[in-house]
């Protein structure tokens, strides 16, 4: 029987006096909160006690001197300083843009493809096994191949293009095509992710609605912009959050690829902290960079919601 | 020996097994092999391309002593990290540090290695051992590399500097001579710039770890230029942005636009080795760890067709390849038995035998009695005539503990000035404005030039 029935028929009126009945839910809930509670609590201090200790450390200078650690307090300094670094600052930007293009390129291709493979009634195993291939694939793998189709000299994608007499590109390592050969690799990687999320959405979609739809001639377009998508909704902003928050710590196709070159053309955030806190070594300084970083993927975070929220207010 | 390659989980367990596991098989093979003598140590080391003659020579340390010593092998930034945290906890795991000359001075300043003479006093360096630019030594006092007042951190390792590798069959080919200037250097690049089927130079312009800005350094002191005004003597001026670093700076430029890759900008270590050893460059400047790669039929289609020289230089200055070197320093935090286990290595590693047999492994000596021994005179290792003259013309770059700081602020700029973003001028004011303000938030006695006009 569901807790919430108990609840609905056995919650007793103000002032009244327990019986029985609520004195054993009283001890269940007493005995679940009893028994969840470890769990809670190391969970939660696993989660809190690492953010507490980079936000403490945020608020000094940690140098080394005769084997040991030297701590320098220096207040707000550091976050004063991240307005100062050009490469962060950079990094922000270019974080954003890949975040936008990247997410969304990914979004609707895994719609698209989820669709397809929705409909179709032969191959559909094989097409899936070939749609999520690129996720099973190591980032490292990934760096490989695309450093190697990207190559000047002897890439494929410069011999493809060799073949229609369009010039050899210097994908990579040019300004204007750079941020954007890593957003194509991106788009590879993770449009597998969207896709399976909303395969299994656009699985689990009500039948009748559509049977209902097509005896009343409903076209392929009008399905899918007044019963799919609505429905999906909810599935497509779930994906769509979570695909933004992973994009947002885009790290290792950036250090393959270009280690955030030409000039800051593909910095990223994530690329920014790792130069500033290990290699580097400013400890202090890049727990501050983490710090504001957090911050800014939660406020994204609360935008898209709230987001949901008002769309919901105004259904 | 044992090799743990990219992970520990615990070594101490396994080298203890090991060595009593040796200890068992000398008991049982008597004559064979010589009783443990000290400790088993463990060293710290990255992978890279001089890395399997440090393993050979290590085998036969082990072969000739008894000794027992195991390597943890890692890539580059790995072993740094390693390190790091070995050294910033209560008990070290590693006993010796192979430090790359980017952190050594990180490694000294923070207290985080043992000089080798405070454990065995007796310790000397071997004469004929090179002190790659009095790294070794360090006064804690000043911060400075000083061999007087300074006591003896490490061991000189691996004394790697960057050499012009040129293709000698194309020069007896077009008739050309080796270069000695960057004019010569100019003019035999252009010669056999063949694009795309050949670049006359290929040089490393991408941003990244220590990238374009270790390319640069033969360029910037052989043009006479320098970062700083004079680091030993703790003046940390910031002279970057001189008439000569522009000049250095101009001529990179206008190399690799008259007779380099058309995308320099975007070339790292890997892909310049990749265009000589695929025929497709006439010259690079390269660390000499990479040169096994140029007679390796496996791996090359050039395979005796180069020669190397020093880096060329510009009229009334001397060579000046930069250090890329290794040095191997004693963990402070390990036990006193497994410090003299470490420095009974060095003792050993620094003998004449010992230089010369690690050349025979393919690894490059610190020793200039390996430099001046018979193998030297084979062609084989036709590497070894421009090496013992690079290495005392080889500038050390940083002496300070902040320079992945420094080298953070020349990748960017020096690529965006490659990439022809901004003009060199405002690339090295850029450079040394952000330099000053670095050194100054760390306390250092610094200043700046005027601004090269732009």
């Amino acid at each position: 029987m569901a807790t919430s029935e108990i609840r609905g028929i056995d919650e007793p009126a103000a002032g009244v006096k327990t019986g029985p009945a609520s004195a054993n839910l009283q001890d269940e809930a007493s005995w679940r909160w009893l028994t969840l509670s470890p769990t809670v609590i190391v969970f939660a201090l696993l989660t809190i006690l690492p953010l507490a200790n980079m936000l403490y450390m945020s608020f000094f200078n940690v140098g080394w001197a005769q084997g040991s650690m030297v701590l320098t307090p220096v207040g707000l300094q550091n976050y004063r300083d991240i307005w100062g670094d050009n490469l962060f600052l950079a990094g922000i930007r270019n974080t954003l843009i890949f975040v936008v293009a990247a997410t969304s390129a990914e979004m609707v291709l895994g719609f698209g493809l989820a669709l397809f493979c929705s409909r179709i009634t032969r191959g559909r195993t094989f097409y899936r096994a070939v749609f999520i291939l690129p996720i099973l694939i190591p980032g490292i793998v990934i760096g490989a191949i695309w450093k190697l189709m990207y190559n000047f000299d002897f890439g494929i994608i410069n011999q493809l293009i060799g073949i229609v007499s369009i010039p050899a590109q210097d994908w990579l390592g040019q300004y204007e095509t750079a941020l954007l050969s890593v957003i194509i690799v991106d788009i590879w990687h993770w449009t597998p992710f969207c896709f399976l999320l909303l395969l299994a959405s656009i699985e689990g979609l009500p039948q009748d609605v559509y049977e209902a739809a097509k005896i009343d001639g409903a076209s392929f377009w009008q399905e899918l912009f007044r019963i799919t998508l609505p429905m999906m909704w909810p599935a497509i902003l779930v994906t769509f959050v979570f695909r933004m928050i992973v994009a947002f710590k885009v790290f290792d196709e950036v250090f393959l690829l270009t280690s955030g070159g030409p000039g800051t053309a593909t910095e990223v955030v994530s690329f920014t902290i790792y130069q500033r806190f290990f290699t580097e070594d400013r400890i202090g300084f890049g727990s501050a960079l983490s710090v504001v970083t957090i911050f800014i993927v939660l406020m994204l975070l609360v935008l898209t919601l709230s987001a949901r929220k008002r769309r919901k207010a105004g259904a | 020996m044992r090799i743990s390659r990219f992970g520990n989980s615990s070594p101490r367990v396994l080298s203890l097994l090991l060595g009593t596991s040796m200890l068992v098989s000398a008991a049982s093979l008597p004559g064979r092999l010589q009783a443990q003598e000290v400790a088993p140590i463990t060293i710290v080391i990255n992978q890279s391309p001089w890395f399997e003659g440090f393993r050979c020579i290590v085998e036969t340390y082990e072969d000739e002593t008894g000794n027992v010593v195991e390597l943890d092998v890692n890539p580059f930034a790995g072993s740094l990290e390693k390190q790091r945290n070995s050294v910033r906890a209560a008990d070290g795991l590693y006993d010796i540090l192979i430090m790359n000359s980017g952190w050594y001075s990180e490694m000294y300043h923070g207290g985080f290695v043992t000089p080798i003479t405070d454990i065995d006093p007796s310790f000397e360096l071997d004469p004929a051992v090179d002190s790659n630019d009095d790294t070794v030594y360090f006064d804690a006092a000043t911060g400075s590399s000083d061999p007087e007042s300074g006591k003896l951190m490490s061991m000189p390792i691996a004394p790697l500097i960057p050499l012009l590798m040129y293709r000698e069959d194309l020069y007896e080919e077009y008739g050309l001579e080796v270069p000695e200037t960057f004019e010569d250097l100019l003019n035999n690049a252009q010669a056999l710039h063949n694009p795309p089927e050949r670049y006359g130079i290929v040089q490393r312009g991408a941003r990244g770890p220590h990238t374009v800005a270790y390319d640069f350094y033969p360029y910037l002191y052989g043009h006479g230029g320098k970062i700083f005004a004079d680091q030993n003597s703790g003046d940390f001026t910031v002279t970057l942005n001189s008439p000569k670093g522009k000049q250095a700076l101009d001529y990179y430029i206008q190399l690799a636009a008259e007779a380099g890759h058309p995308n320099t900008a975007s070339l790292d270590q890997a892909e310049v080795i990749q265009a000589m050893v695929t025929g497709k460059a006439g010259h690079i400047m390269t660390v000499i760890a990479a040169w096994p790669q140029m007679d390796d039929p496996n791996k090359s289609i050039v395979v005796d067709k180069v020669n190397l020289t020093v880096p060329p230089h510009a009229p009334g200055y001397p060579s000046a390849p930069a250090f890329g070197h290794w040095l191997g320093g004693i963990s402070h935090n390990v036990p006193e038995e497994r410090k003299q286990a470490a420095v009974e290595f060095f003792k050993w590693y620094q003998t004449p035998e010992s230089q010369i047999k690690f050349a025979e492994c393919g690894g490059v000596p610190v020793s200039l009695a390996a430099y001046d021994s018979e193998i030297s005179n084979e062609r084989e290792f036709r590497w070894m005539a421009p090496m013992k003259k690079g290495l005392p013309l080889a500038v050390n770059i940083y002496t300070f503990p902040e320079a992945a700081e420094v080298i953070a602020i020349l990748e960017l700029e020096l690529n965006r000035a490659i990439a022809g973003e901004t003009s060199t001028a405002v690339a090295l004011n850029t450079m040394a404005e952000q330099i000053h303000e670095v050194m100054q938030r760390y306390g250092y006695r610094t200043g700046m030039l005027e601004p090269l006009a732009e």
